[in-house]
């Protein structure tokens, strides 16, 4: 059974440097007992800049997938530092997937996939997670995919 | 003091049937995950049975009409925790409820409709049904559904 940091490595992946907060009064994480509370992260282009756009108008389904699927690569770049080690998470509980929707945008489930399924293809059983995927009216600098996540790890 | 199986029946409610996902949800999603003695519950949205009651509120969707929609998403709530527990009396208290709703950027009745799932909560669990919660407007969710409600429920064995 290959661990998390193999499985990253075996897709062609490489984390992110973790992300730093834009304001004093907010952190990326909070770990409370066994859980860690991962904030809003956003779709980013390599490099680092905001990856913009609105489903049902200016970007499809599948460049949606894209979005969401790289999120996930920041998301556990901040879990790593949080917990030094991803064969620490004992598994994926919640995510909340927005999507920066029109109005009558109604595929959000298989936009928010590309985050779910990497989820899966790096931690296994241990990446099914409950989920909501939800269409927001804005999202920060016209971002295309947020993600808020909740993980359990062990020390 | 009636069970929470006591007060379903009581009150003539029927739970639906779980959702049957599509496989490329499946994989990866599950209606719940359990950690301790919370059950996080993702988002379940109003339906009757299989079909999805789909809708906008403030265009297309009276706020009447989102009560019921939003006491049919509890109702699909209250099957994937019976699912998860096997018996609704494990549960300790209903902790969050997010409740939201598929509505125009003017719509400003999002309370009313989503205590059509918090007053169910009550009608079934009585004070362990009281819940914080939010009560928000989406622009858009999945299949065009009416209401979407993901929930903590606080459980034991």
């Amino acid at each position: 059974m290959a661990t998390a940091e193999e499985r990253i490595r075996e897709l062609g992946l490489t984390l992110p440097a973790p992300r730093i907060p834009a304001g004093s009064d907010h952190v990326p994480y909070v770990r409370t007992g066994n859980l860690v509370f991962v904030g809003g992260d956003v779709s980013r282009r390599p490099g680092g800049s905001v990856l913009t756009g609105k489903l049902g108008e200016d970007m499809t389904t599948e460049e949606g997938y894209q979005a969401a699927r790289g999120i996930v690569l920041s998301v556990l770049a901040t879990v790593r530092s949080a917990i030094g080690d991803l064969e620490k998470v004992v598994r994926v509980v919640r995510v909340f997937g927005m999507v920066n929707a029109t109005p009558s945008f109604a595929e959000h489930p298989q936009v928010i996939n590309g985050a779910s399924d990497l989820l899966v293809e790096i931690f296994g059983e241990r990446g099914r997670h409950s989920r909501a995927a939800v269409g927001m009216s804005s999202l920060l600098e016209g971002a295309a995919v947020s993600f808020e996540s909740v993980f359990e790890v062990r020390d | 003091m009636p069970t929470a199986e006591e007060r379903i029946r009581a009150l003539g409610l029927k739970l639906p049937e779980p959702m049957v996902l599509a496989d490329n949800i499946a994989k990866s999603r599950t209606p719940y995950i359990r950690v301790d003695n919370l059950l996080y519950v993702g988002g379940h949205a109003s339906r009757n049975e299989q079909v999805f009651i789909v809708g906008k509120l403030g265009d297309t969707m009276t706020t009447e009409q989102g009560v019921e929609a939003a006491r049919s998403a509890a109702l699909a709530v209250l099957t994937s925790v019976r699912a998860a527990l096997g018996d609704l009396e494990k549960v300790v208290r209903v902790v969050r409820v997010y409740g939201m709703i598929n509505a125009t950027p003017e719509y400003t009745e999002h309370p009313l409709v989503i205590n059509g799932a918090s007053e169910l909560l009550v009608e079934v669990f009585g004070e362990r049904g009281v819940h914080t919660r939010a009560a928000v407007g989406m622009a858009s969710l999945p299949h065009g559904v009416a209401v979407e409600i993901e929930s903590i429920f606080h459980v034991r064995d």
